[in-house]
């Protein structure tokens, strides 16, 4: 069967009434969680999973990405409207989108943020549509070994492109390695760190982890806050732009599509990479730099194309090789595995409906998307106005229940607890979290595949510099390296973390 | 207006001393933290031991935890004496600016100990309960609702859950002794 006839029945299962009502849920939900500071699409999905539990796989994977890129889009309402980032992608969008809805222009921001995002996403759909499947072919070609070389350079550009302390990110990468660790060792059974809990058996819960060190960490940081949130109110006639505005945005566009997607494969904070990089070009090939900070439609029309177009892209590391680049894709991995779907080379033969079912959802959650922002931006806004104890308290109560029943089980809700605590003081000291989540649903695995490469190769350390896995470590790096080498050519760590501060 | 003090006064008077949040030296507080984490990865290193370490070509169950651990705590104290060290640098040369900060605003502090009491309660009390009275808890002090109003939209909102969670997603929760 060829890629097109399983893109077609990847459509077949999109466009059924299952398949369009929760790719729906899904693309609402997010866009929810996005418009609504303190709640990210990692927290939004980790809230839903349940929701997936008595669905079809494919079905149940195609909201919690709906959840994923819809998130991407209701993140810039707030940064345009509120001056507040929905989620952290949406930083770079506070400064100029801002500065437009303060000059009564916030419709053609948001316009423009919702277009860019749609041909963002698309074009990144594209790429995993043609990337995915012939990487595939090739990590079944190659071995143990070079998993294991990708995992550990995965896990080492974690660090590299990290935007705090890279030391700090190193020992996060360390420890989420080491909590990886807790549970049955895979080859042999042995118990380590459970201290006799047959609920720590199985490992600690990477939703349990996520929620408390993403969500409830967040939550804790925010209440320290006290600011009440003023929204611009935008008029729904006010949306179309100015020829201006679309002759200054399309390049930017074009632009974002091309950085977004190179940056989606590129593990740790790529989706808040690409924005601030993307920024970064517009400024330096704009005739008037001078305006960027002062409501340049370019400013949010280059971010926000970029972030949605790490989304397809950052599926291409999970699909083909079931290696998350980000944390939310490494919650994705999770639920995959939670369905008995095994994300990575073999899921395009063995399970082409998910993938291909993936996709073709993802082309139509856009649509969707497209459709649901712009006459819905109203609404959407008006969500700010819920108070956020009130909001807290909600968030709270579902996020422990959806927690304790991923594996019904109270321990749970101890990780979630302690870890948001922990998170909290650590966040508070310029430790990321992404780092440790991403080392921790790859710890598992990289432990594995490196004692069985060693077992096989006869204790042999040679096994990891054979021909095939010293190829894609040199290709990868290089391509690795002249990323890097273009975030800091245009001043990624210094003048965008001033910008990061002003948004 | 005779009572109201005057800037003079204002300023000479000790600065009123609250026991939340608490304030600390970002360098402090760093340090404090890198100990935490070395301390971590000293407990780890030291329960590694004692499992099957396995030789360097066959490695045993303990060997990566091992390994992990030892590099957790050479990074931690690689955080410490960068922290020491720029600390050290600044005084040098005079420029020390330690900014502070706060931990433990009064508002956590209320949602972190409602929220540890929701795993000690959930299964001996039930789930409903247990989250009810974290939601009441959260909105007579956050919301700064009165406790009735509070135990009112606790109950609809424990109503709620039930509904969503038990009666249209099917999970099931802990019922306590009832």
């Amino acid at each position: 069967m060829t890629g097109f006839d399983q893109l077609i029945r990847g459509f077949a299962v999109a466009l059924s009434w299952k398949g369009l009502l929760y790719c729906f849920i899904g693309c609402l939900w997010g866009t929810i969680v996005g418009v609504l500071p303190g709640l990210g699409p990692l927290a939004g999905m980790t809230l839903l999973l349940p929701l997936t539990f008595g669905l079809d796989p494919t079905i149940g994977i195609i909201m919690l990405t709906g959840i994923f890129y819809g998130a991407m889009y209701g993140g810039s309402t707030t940064s345009i409207l509120v001056r507040i980032p929905g989620e952290a992608a949406s930083v770079v969008t506070c400064i100029d989108g801002y500065e437009m809805a303060r000059q009564g222009r916030a419709g053609p921001a948001l316009m423009i943020s919702a277009v860019g995002s749609f041909i963002g996403g698309t074009v990144s759909v594209l790429g995993l549509m043609f990337i995915a499947p012939p990487l595939a072919k090739v990590m079944i070609a190659i071995g143990q070994p070079v998993e294991v070389v990708l995992m550990l350079l995965a896990l080492s550009v974690i660090s590299i492109v990290s935007a705090g302390s890279r030391i700090k990110t190193a020992t996060m990468v360390v420890l989420g390695l080491l909590l990886g660790t807790i549970g049955l060792d895979n080859l042999t059974g042995a118990p380590r760190f459970t201290f006799g809990s047959p609920e720590l058996s199985g490992g600690l819960s990477f939703a349990a982890l996520a929620i408390g060190l993403f969500g409830l960490s967040e939550i804790l940081i925010n209440l320290e806050k006290t600011e009440t949130i003023k929204a611009i109110q935008p008029k729904l006639r006010d949306l179309i732009p100015r020829w201006n505005d679309v002759r200054d945005s399309a390049p930017a566009v074009a632009r974002g599509s091309v950085i977004g997607f190179i940056f989606g494969i590129i593990p740790g904070v790529s989706h808040v990479v690409s924005t601030f990089v993307s920024y970064a070009v517009e400024k330096r090939v704009s005739k008037h730099p001078e305006q960027f900070g002062k409501g340049a439609i370019a400013g949010v029309a280059g971010p926000e194309t970029a972030n949605n177009a790490v989304t397809g892209t950052a599926m291409i590391p999970l699909l083909a090789l079931g290696i998350p680049s980000i944390p939310a894709t490494a919650l994705l991995l999770s639920a995959l595995t939670i369905h008995g779907v095994q994300p990575g080379p073999l899921l395009l033969t063995d399970r082409p409906e998910v993938f291909w079912g993936l996709v073709a959802s993802m082309y139509i959650g856009n649509i969707i998307l497209l459709m649901l922002n712009l006459p819905l931006v109203g609404i959407f806004v008006n969500l700010l106005r819920i108070p956020y104890p009130w909001l807290v308290t909600a968030i709270l109560v579902v996020s422990l229940i959806g927690v304790y029943s991923v594996n019904s089980s109270s321990i749970d809700i101890w990780i979630t607890v302690v870890s948001g605590g922990v998170g909290y003081l650590l966040r508070k000291l310029g430790y990321e979290m992404a780092p440790l989540l991403l080392a921790l649903v790859l710890g598992d695995r990289l432990e594995a595949n490196f004692r069985l490469a060693l077992t096989m190769s006869g204790g042999s350390y040679a096994t990891f510099l054979d021909t095939a896995s010293v190829v894609v470590l040199g290709s990868v790096l290089a391509l690795l390296l002249l990323v890097q080498a273009l975030a800091w050519a245009f001043g990624y760590r210094k003048s965008f973390a001033d910008d990061a501060e002003r948004a | 207006m005779a009572d109201q003090p005057t800037d003079h006064v204002r300023e000479s008077a000790p600065r009123e001393r609250r026991a939340f949040p608490w304030r600390i030296g970002a360098r402090r507080a760093g340090l404090l933290m890198a100990g935490a984490l070395a301390l971590t990865g000293i407990v780890f290193a030291w329960q590694a031991a004692q499992l099957d370490l396995g030789q360097l070509g066959l490695p045993g169950p303990g060997f990566f935890p091992l390994a992990l651990a030892l590099l957790l705590v050479i990074f931690s104290a690689a955080i410490a004496l960068e922290g020491w060290l720029s600390s050290a640098k600044e005084t040098a040369t005079e420029t020390a600016k330690d900014e502070a900060l706060e931990f433990g605003h009064p508002q956590v502090l209320i949602t972190f100990a409602a929220l540890l009491a929701v795993p000690i309660l959930f299964e001996p009390l039930g789930a409903l309960i247990a989250l009810g009275l974290l939601t009441a808890v959260l909105l007579v002090f956050i919301a700064r609702l009165s406790p009735l109003l509070a135990v009112v939209w606790s109950a609809v909102g424990m109503a709620a859950s039930w509904y969503l969670f038990e009666e249209l997603l099917g999970v099931r929760l802990p019922t306590g002794p009832f």
